[in-house]
């Protein structure tokens, strides 16, 4: 049974929480039962295998997959979700790896696209945007997790990889109340720029937000997480806190030498 | 208007900010269109006789005739933004002429304001009305823009023909171009006036609007709008309802203009319009269309050919001119799209 030492004793509703997730592609069973929990202010690594199914159970819990069985409760509610917009109006939100930042719209249109601000009186319900006041509180967000841009009406092509991830992940932080979920967030950068990314994740925890973080890059996630959340052929085989696991722990839980030992 | 790169950084010297405005107007692409569209107001008003394209007349005559290709230019640039294809608006222009010419014709006899007003009203609403299928085609049944609206082209250039029996529609009221058609207002045409005041709106909308930048966020990354929450069908709809709105002004002008429909004209109508959009600067593949630039862009195409009949050359050379020169544009932007990392996304839209 997989153990959640860190979640004991909280009051809080979880802010994603999950029972018995079931997914089938055909003959594949990407998902064969798995229970999670996330809680604000923590950061989950989601760890295992290619194909262990860290990709699907992320789309189960945002909406783009609905499971074939299973419960999903966000802060404490019964909820079934047919879409992303869905899930973002339950204050959970998707961090991609292949980003979903329109290239040609500037750092600002991009972080408000769907939120937009509106100037007041007529101008603003004919829709004229508001944005002045746009750009002090993108640059706020964007001071208050560090994130450095030479400005923010340059388009997001102008900027490099590393720069549009944290973009995407200031626009994550803004509009989500409960949780993020990053799939593979550094897979395309470098090291420096992964650093920053793992900065941001750790501040953006740090503002009471969950987060989930899948990545395959063992040593920075495992810095940055307070608890690990290992998955194989479809089930949870490690739920722990990332406090004193080695990363051979990890390694052996995602190969299966645990299972073998375990039973 | 595409955004471009304003910094936020500290105020720089005054003379280093004069620069950094003349680089920034040298580099809009409207700026040398503008700069082109003159040099060939020159060259043609030298080579004329009596350097009569020089004259108010002549200035007004291309006015006029740039009216219904801003309209179109106008509706095909905001679709591009939004990553889509629009080559019905001939048909449609054609389409809603013939049917806002019937209410006319048919209302003649119960005076002749309530019946160009509403023969006005029908044209516009024509046009909305095939944009809106064209927006219902594209989204709802999931075809391709390009091949939708050449569908949608076969259907209302046919269903034109059918209303018609091919025969172009006349006998309407002679203050149809007297008060509107070929009125003249401070100089200027009206219905040159009323595309510039629609060009205008459409403008400040991309400019300065939250729709603006949802319909270039559309063309941008649809997946990113997607993902934002944006109601992507609905403002694909609305859009293609409003440029087809365009579109139905332009066929309103044309019925005022020639005091007769035009039901086998307007076949290079897309070509002219897409022509100039991409042009003036416009991108393909979406996200991208400096709306000056367009402006300048259609009135590139009027110029050549009123300016090839000036000077004794057929003005179908223009047509040439227009295709040549579509197809470099688009090259270009294909290879700068390629150095900057981003192949180019028409073979993969082509295929969903
Ligand atoms: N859309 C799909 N159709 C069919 N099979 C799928 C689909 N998505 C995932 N699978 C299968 O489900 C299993 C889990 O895939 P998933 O993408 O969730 O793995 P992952 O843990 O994210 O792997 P990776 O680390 O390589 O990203 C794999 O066997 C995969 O082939
Ligand atoms: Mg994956």
């Amino acid at each position: 049974m997989p153990t959640s030492a860190s979640i004991e004793g909280r009051d809080e509703p979880a802010v994603i929480r999950a029972r018995g997730l079931i997914k089938t592609f055909g003959h594949v069973a990407a998902l064969q039962g798995v229970d999670l929990e996330l809680y604000g202010g923590e950061v989950v690594a989601l760890l295992g295998d290619n194909g262990a199914g860290k990709s699907t159970l992320t789309k189960c819990l945002c909406g783009v997959y609905q499971p074939d069985a299973g419960e999903l409760e966000l802060a404490g509610r019964p909820v079934q979700l047919r879409s992303i917009r869905d899930a973002e109006a339950y204050g959970i939100s998707v961090v991609y790896q292949d980003l979903a930042l329109a290239p040609d719209l500037t750092v600002l249109e991009n972080i408000f696209l769907g939120h937009e601000l509106l100037r007041t009186g007529l101008l603003g319900r004919a829709g004229a945007l508001a944005r002045g006041e746009m750009a002090q509180r993108a640059d706020a967000a964007l001071q208050a997790l560090g994130i450095d841009l030479p400005s923010v009406r340059i388009p997001v092509s102008e900027l490099s990889g590393g720069q549009r991830q944290a973009v995407a992940i200031a626009r994550a932080t803004m509009w989500t109340r409960a949780g993020i979920l990053m799939d593979e967030p550094t897979a395309a950068l470098g090291t420096r720029q992964s650093d920053i990314v793992a900065n941001l994740i750790t501040a953006t925890a740090a503002r009471g937000l969950g987060v989930m973080v899948i990545s395959h890059d063992l040593p920075r996630v495992m810095e940055i997480a307070t608890r690990v959340i290992v998955l194989r052929h479809g089930r949870v085989v490690l739920d722990t806190p990332a406090q004193g696991l080695s990363r051979r722990d990890v390694v052996d839980a995602m190969v299966g030498y645990a299972e073998e030992v375990h039973g | 208007m595409a955004e471009h790169a304003v910094s936020s950084r500290p105020a720089a010297p005054e003379r280093g900010e004069r620069r950094a405005v003349l680089q920034r107007v040298a580099g809009h692409p409207a700026f040398w269109i503008a700069l082109i569209d003159v040099a060939l107001i020159l060259i043609f008003g030298l080579l004329s006789p009596n350097n009569v394209f020089w004259t108010l007349g002549s200035f007004q005559n291309l006015a006029v005739d740039s009216a219904e290709a801003l309209l179109l230019t106008t509706g095909v640039a905001l679709l591009l933004g939004a990553g889509e294809f629009d080559i019905s608006q001939g048909a449609n222009v054609v389409l809603s002429s013939v049917i806002g010419g019937k209410v006319m014709l048919a209302l003649g006899s119960a005076g002749t304001l309530p019946a160009i007003l509403l023969g006005a009203l029908t044209c516009v609403a024509c046009g909305a009305g095939m944009g809106a299928v064209n927006g219902i085609v594209v989204t709802k049944l999931g075809v391709n823009s390009l091949v939708a609206t050449l569908g949608t082209l076969g259907i209302a250039t046919g269903a034109a023909d059918l209303i018609t029996n091919g025969s172009d529609l006349a006998g309407f009221p002679l203050q149809l171009q007297s008060a509107f058609g070929s009125r003249v207002v401070l100089g200027v045409p009206l219905p040159a006036l009323v595309a510039l005041a629609l060009f205008g709106v459409a403008w400040l909308v991309l400019r300065f609007t939250r729709s603006g930048v949802r319909i270039l966020a559309l063309g941008s990354s649809r997946e990113s709008a997607v993902r934002s929450g944006l109601r992507v069908d609905r403002l694909l709809i609305v859009l293609f309802l409003l440029t087809g709105a365009l579109v139905g002004v332009a066929g309103f002008i044309d019925i005022s203009r020639f005091g007769t429909t035009n039901v086998s004209g307007h076949q290079t109508d897309a070509l002219a319009s897409i022509g100039a959009a991409v042009i003036g600067g416009a991108s393909l593949w979406g996200g991208r269309v400096p709306l000056l630039g367009a402006l300048f862009g259609a009135l590139l195409a009027v110029i050549l050919q009123d300016g090839l009949v000036v000077v004794g050359l057929s003005p179908f050379f223009q047509l040439i001119a227009t295709g040549v020169v579509l197809i470099a544009a688009v090259h270009l932007d294909q290879q700068r799209r390629q150095r900057s990392g981003r192949p180019g996304r028409v073979r993969a839209r082509l295929r969903s």
